[in-house]
């Protein structure tokens, strides 16, 4: 390609980014590494960090990682840049075509392949190579293409099924350790008057990410997409809004609101992540708890959180590895992203600290990783794909909760769209 | 005059004219040049247009034309040819989509225009509370679509205000499912469309109401004309210029709507409120094919295009 089409590319790219980015009212300023921008050698520089957090409580985690960071380097100033969680990526893909983008980037670590296939990931596999600390991380958390290595996550979040314990102990009933006891449960809040369920159904990755273990625990896989464990899983999904122990209103919830609307009372259960206990700390004046999702042996978990990476065009890429170091890569930020959020710390020393073995909500999500951990995204999908086949699955699923699609023709359209995509 | 347009004898004394003693030839190169400073001022407005309406367009058709992906964004395009126009209309869900875009176009537009008028015959009086209402309006319309659909789906949400009321006056038994039934959501979404844009329809037909002759109105009052039949008899036809503008203005709003669509329903449920910019957005910037994206984009301009060409004709015919 010759430097002229190249260029007209690029702005290209930065136009139509512009003008999407306008459309959605969404338009973070560029962040360009100011001071000498030449590395780490000496004068005062800027540190640009992307992400998506809009949680008080994540929010809470990068201001601790930016005074730590600063504290070390005084001549460092780390500038958190919010940019909504569905423009990151097209954000952060439009501006690596133009050779532009952030120092750090702190991202939904199933995006790691359509990020790198779109150069915006720089490789870490000489940092990686040189970190003294990398035996403690275990190998779910890294994230490679083609054997490289472009981002590794600090943490784990997943989800599990949050109770109303006073809504609980109100129609008798224990927490539900398989689908059947859950079923029961939900008729009991029913027809008690409470709210049922609360879960995302977002037609995207979001809505995937809450499908997945439904799906799972009827034997559903990617490596073997069938058709009956997706029409047993979306019966029972429609079997709940039919008898209103989840709203239909959930097919366009993100999954901030599931748990604020399970916070506000009311409702007996909530499938959401353990990033939601400075939530509930601070939102839920009721009783409550968490137990692993009642998916059974076959059901799957997916194991997922923010992974991290340097830009592909940062022009301080030591910098940015020295914050990855002594933040998210750290055991005391690992312990700050348990202690703040609920994250669980993929450090072996951290997840062994006090403040996550001491901590009661933790112990469900653990043994969920133990049990029903599953790689996010599934190895089976070919990375170019991930993105489809999230959207596929996430439409599918909105459609059933809504009950615009009936659970078999759900299931024809996710394996449909599947065939041409594994 | 023919003094001033005949040349002077060879050997005459020259004779010194009003006007700084210019001749007629130099006064046309000083016609000619005020013509090219006209240009002259053009130009940065052209320049703006051919940077960021025209080169942008084209591209578009050209990557509607390539394949794009994410691993090739910002290197070779490969030329494709009408491949990713077929891969649309090969999808057995594009049909639902175009019938979504033309459903909530008309609802946006049908709206958009009746309360428009309604809201300017409303208004046109002058005073201190139409002002006030007018100025409301002003900020309706110019509220950040981000900001009015988070509010709206706030509102339109089963514990919302509408939903309460309508229990709490018995006018429905349940929750009415605003923005997640299969049928409801999009004309949900269309109606928080048509509010959004009758502030602006209402303050050009405002325009057009306050420049009709007052005489006009004399006369049909003078004949006895009620005031419905004063809207429909008199104002009605006296705007209708107006009308043909805003409908193509309106149409091309009604085309071009994403963000409400983006904010309040993400296109679901499903795919339940997917309109082309929507689909075009999802093809491009969720699953990163540029090129899928692109064409989508290129099919809902030639819709409007299409519109466009229909309403110069008609204007034209009206015209003659």
């Amino acid at each position: 390609m010759n430097s002229a089409s190249r260029v007209q590319g690029r702005i290209l790219v930065a136009s139509a980014a512009a003008v999407a980015l306008t459309l959605t009212g969404c338009t973070p300023s560029a962040q360009t590494p100011s001071g000498d921008g030449g590395g780490d050698g000496g004068g005062a520089q800027t540190l640009s960090v992307w992400h998506y957090f809009s949680d008080d409580n994540q929010v809470a985690i990068l201001d601790e990682y930016k005074a730590m960071f600063e504290e070390a380097n005084p001549d460092v100033t780390v500038e958190n840049v919010f940019v909504p969680y569905d423009q990151l990526n097209p954000r952060l893909i439009s501006s690596a075509a133009s050779s532009t983008g952030p120092d750090v980037v702190v991202f939904n670590g199933a995006d790691m392949s359509t990020l790198a296939l779109g150069n915006a990931l720089a490789p870490l596999d000489d940092y990686w190579a040189d970190f003294a600390d990398a035996d403690q991380f275990p190998e779910s958390v890294i994230h490679s293409l083609d054997d490289t290595v472009y981002a590794v996550q600090g943490y784990v979040n997943l989800l599990g099924l949050w109770y109303n314990a006073d809504v609980l102990g109100e129609i008798g009933v224990e927490p539900p350790t398989t689908i059947d006891e859950l079923d029961a449960a939900l008729t009991a809040a029913v027809d008690a008057g409470q709210g049922g369920i609360t879960l995302s159904g977002l037609p995207n990755s979001q809505g995937e990410w809450q499908a997945y273990p439904w799906l799972s625990s009827f034997g559903f896989t990617y490596d073997d997409p069938q058709r009956e464990p997706l029409v047993e899983a979306f019966s029972m999904i429609q079997r709940w809004t039919e008898s209103g122990a989840l709203t239909r209103e959930a097919s366009t919830w993100d999954q901030t609101v599931p748990f604020q609307t399970f916070a506000a009372g009311g409702h007996a259960f909530a499938e959401n992540g353990n990033w939601q206990m400075g939530t509930a700390e601070s939102t839920a004046d009721f009783s409550y708890g968490v137990v692993p999702l009642p998916i059974g042996a076959e059901g799957g978990v997916y194991l997922g959180g923010e992974g991290q990476a340097i830009g592909a065009f940062s022009e301080q890429p030591d910098l940015a590895w020295d914050y990855l170091e002594a933040t998210y890569y750290s055991e005391e930020g690992g312990v700050i992203a348990a202690e703040l959020v609920g994250s669980i710390p993929a450090r072996s020393d951290a997840a062994g600290s006090e403040a996550v073995t001491g901590n009661d909500l933790m112990a469900p999500f653990a043994d969920s990783i133990a049990s029903n951990g599953t790689n996010y995204p599934a190895g089976v999908i070919p990375p170019e794909s991930v993105a489809d086949v999230q959207l596929a699955v996430g439409q599918a699923w909105s459609s059933v909760i809504s009950g615009q699609l009936t659970p078999d023709a759900a299931a024809d359209q996710v394996l449909a769209a599947l065939e041409g995509l594994l | 005059m023919s003094n001033l347009t005949t040349a002077p004898p060879a050997g005459a004394p020259s004779v010194r004219r009003r006007g700084g003693g210019r001749t007629p030839a130099s006064r046309r190169r000083i016609t000619g040049a005020g013509g090219n400073r006209h240009l002259f001022f053009i130009l940065p407005a052209a320049l703006f247009l051919l940077v960021f309406a025209v080169y942008p367009v084209v591209q578009l058709v050209r990557m509607s034309l390539s394949d794009v992906r994410v691993d090739n964004l910002g290197a070779d395009w490969q030329f494709v040819g009408l491949e990713n126009v077929i891969r649309n209309f090969g999808d057995g869900a594009f049909g639902g989509v175009i019938i979504n875009t033309v459903v909530f176009v008309a609802i946006v537009t049908v709206l958009g225009l009746v309360g428009g008028l309604a809201a300017a015959i409303l208004l046109a009086p002058t005073g201190k509370w139409p002002g006030l209402i007018l100025a409301l309006l002003v900020f309706v319309w110019a509220l950040p679509p981000v900001v009015n659909g988070s509010v709206w789906k706030f509102l339109l949400g089963t514990q919302g205000l509408f939903n309460t009321l309508l229990t709490d006056l018995g006018l429905a038994s349940t929750a009415v499912p605003f923005l997640f039934d299969d049928r409801l959501a999009l004309v949900s979404v269309a109606l928080v469309n048509s509010w959004v844009v009758i502030p602006f329809n209402a303050l050009v037909y405002r325009a057009a109401i306050i420049g009709i002759p007052g005489e006009l109105f004399e006369a049909s009052r003078v004949d006895g004309a009620s005031r419905w039949q004063e809207i429909r008899h008199v104002i009605i036809p006296s705007v209708r210029s107006t009308t043909m503008i805003l409908t193509v203005l309106t149409v091309v709003y009604g085309f071009r709507s994403f963000d409400f669509i983006y904010v309040m329903t993400f296109g679901g449920p499903g795919t339940a409120t997917t309109t082309l910019p929507f689909l075009g957005y999802v093809q491009a910037f969720v699953r990163f094919d540029f090129g899928l994206g692109a064409s989508t984009a290129l099919i809902a301009v030639l819709m409007v295009l299409v519109l466009a060409v229909i309403y110069a004709r008609n204007v034209r015919q009206e015209e003659k």
